[in-house]
């Protein structure tokens, strides 16, 4: 009765020997597949996200620009560029989307986009603009801007090497919850030095033809935007419009281009506007005071 | 003939929209001072490049000009601004007919205040209570009498 046992215990202990390694081997692999899937990049994935995904990222990016320069407090003029704002975007490529606009509270002369159909123009450029089609040009070169995904474009390339799982966790959290995640800090910075350095010249060339063409068909003078450029043609040593300079093309340059591209081509268009009386009667009238904030609840409750 | 002409310029002045400070500009490139603001007008002249102008009215894609006495229109576009001349900064700055001026400290909007943002939760719900109904959009439109047009997309253009 010895011998089984004597033949066992060998058999055991190689056993044993054997199964440590496998056990090892296996948790190895494991280790390596959840790498691989952790790994996973974006590479293109960015251009394929849905609209729902591309207005979280505006929203996170356009409370990044707000947290720059927060909104001027005048109702009529937020709801005024609202409402003019969205006649352009309906005849912009994209009428259906949940359009924002506004102005924030800098003296410098600028304006954003963010994916989704963020728009926000400084206080500073409102105030300079000669007439409502000036304004009306801006506001549609802002919106061409998201009508061809130019920031998301540009985006894309800084963010391609991001975790893809950690873009998917993003995107599952409601706007601004997530921004401290690995994916939202990375598109909080790429966003900040895309909006420090400014898109492709390319870009901005694009924007212009489409603007003029929304602004025509909208029923404004295309020329507005001409006029803005113009403008520019004489201030590149401001202070107030260096950080404008800085990330766009030459206006020298865009208007040559925009006069080669219109030619004489909206001549014949009937009925352009320059101003409308409601746009005249809102610059004439002084900025209407803030309204008082509602008042707090006893018990605050934040909807997460 | 002359007289009409400056009568003719005199009321295309008087415009709607047509009032504006003078301000300095420069022929970007050759082109031709017209009668009127249509390409179809009579032409006074040629216009060289770089040639110094005063712009004394805007009226769509033209520009009232004075050119070495002489009065006619010019295409916006084929004209650039002197640097003098930058910008209706300070008339800009005051709130319509109050003449207040707003700037108590100046609000830049530079590359330090964009780096060190943060996502300002509250103002961001702030924006997203605005917005624009399509039917709102289109009251603004039929208020302010705005025609709409069939416009092509625009190709780039050659650059001579």
């Amino acid at each position: 009765m010895i011998r089984p046992a004597r033949l066992l215990w060998p058999l055991l202990a190689a056993s044993a020997l054997i199964a440590a390694p496998a056990a090892a081997q296996f948790g190895v692999l494991n280790d390596i597949v959840n790498k691989a899937q952790s790994a996973q990049k974006i590479g293109e994935g960015l251009r394929k996200i849905t609209e729902q995904e591309e207005i979280k990222i505006g929203g996170d990016l356009a409370g990044m620009l707000l947290g720059a320069a927060p909104l001027v407090e005048d109702p009529a003029k937020q709801a005024y560029v609202n409402r003019l704002g969205r006649w352009l975007a309906l005849h912009s490529a994209r009428p259906a989307l949940p359009w924002k606009f506004c102005i924030i509270d800098s003296d410098d002369f600028n304006a954003f986009s963010t994916p989704g159909g963020y728009v926000l123009i400084s206080r500073g450029l409102f105030e300079r603009m000669r007439s409502e089609a000036e304004l009306a040009g801006v506001l549609s070169h802002e919106i061409a801007h998201v009508e061809r995904k130019h920031h998301l474009e540009a985006l894309q390339r800084g963010l391609r090497d991001q975790s893809l799982s950690e873009m998917r966790r993003y995107f599952s959290v409601s706007t601004g919850n997530s921004i401290a995640d690995q994916f939202g800090s990375a598109l909080l910075t790429a966003g900040k030095d895309l909006y420090i350095k400014g898109l492709d010249p390319s870009s901005e060339y694009e924007a212009d033809r489409i603007g003029v063409v929304i602004a025509a068909r909208s029923g404004y003078s295309p020329y507005g935007l001409g006029g803005v450029l113009q403008t520019l043609t004489a201030t590149t040593d401001e202070r107030a419009y260096a950080m404008h300079s800085r990330t766009h093309p030459l206006p020298l340059d865009r208007l040559v281009r925009l006069d080669a591209a219109m030619g004489s081509r909206f001549e014949a268009l009937p009925g352009l506007v320059d101003d409308t009386p409601g746009f005249l009667e809102l610059r004439r009238s002084a900025p209407s005071p803030a309204p008082v904030p509602p008042p707090k609840p006893a018990k605050q409750k934040r909807a997460r | 003939m002359n007289n009409l002409r400056a009568i003719l310029f005199a009321a295309a002045l008087l415009l709607p929209g047509a009032a504006l400070a003078s301000e300095r500009g420069m022929t970007i490139r050759a082109g031709d001072l017209y009668a009127e603001p249509y390409v179809d007008a009579a032409k006074l002249g040629p216009l060289a490049a770089n040639q110094p102008i005063t712009i004394v009215a805007r009226k769509g894609g033209w520009l009232a000009i004075d050119v070495g006495g002489k009065r006619g229109w010019v295409r916006m576009l084929i004209v650039r601004l002197e640097s003098a001349a930058a910008a209706p900064s300070t008339a800009a700055l005051r709130t319509g007919s109050t003449g207040r001026t707003i700037a108590t400290g100046i609000k830049g909007l530079d590359e330090g205040s964009i780096r060190d943002a943060a996502i300002d939760q509250a103002q961001l719900a702030r924006l997203e209570a605005l917005g624009a109904s399509e039917s709102e959009a289109r009251a603004l439109a039929a208020q302010g009498g705005l025609q709409e047009n069939q416009v092509a997309a625009l190709k780039p253009g050659k650059l001579k």
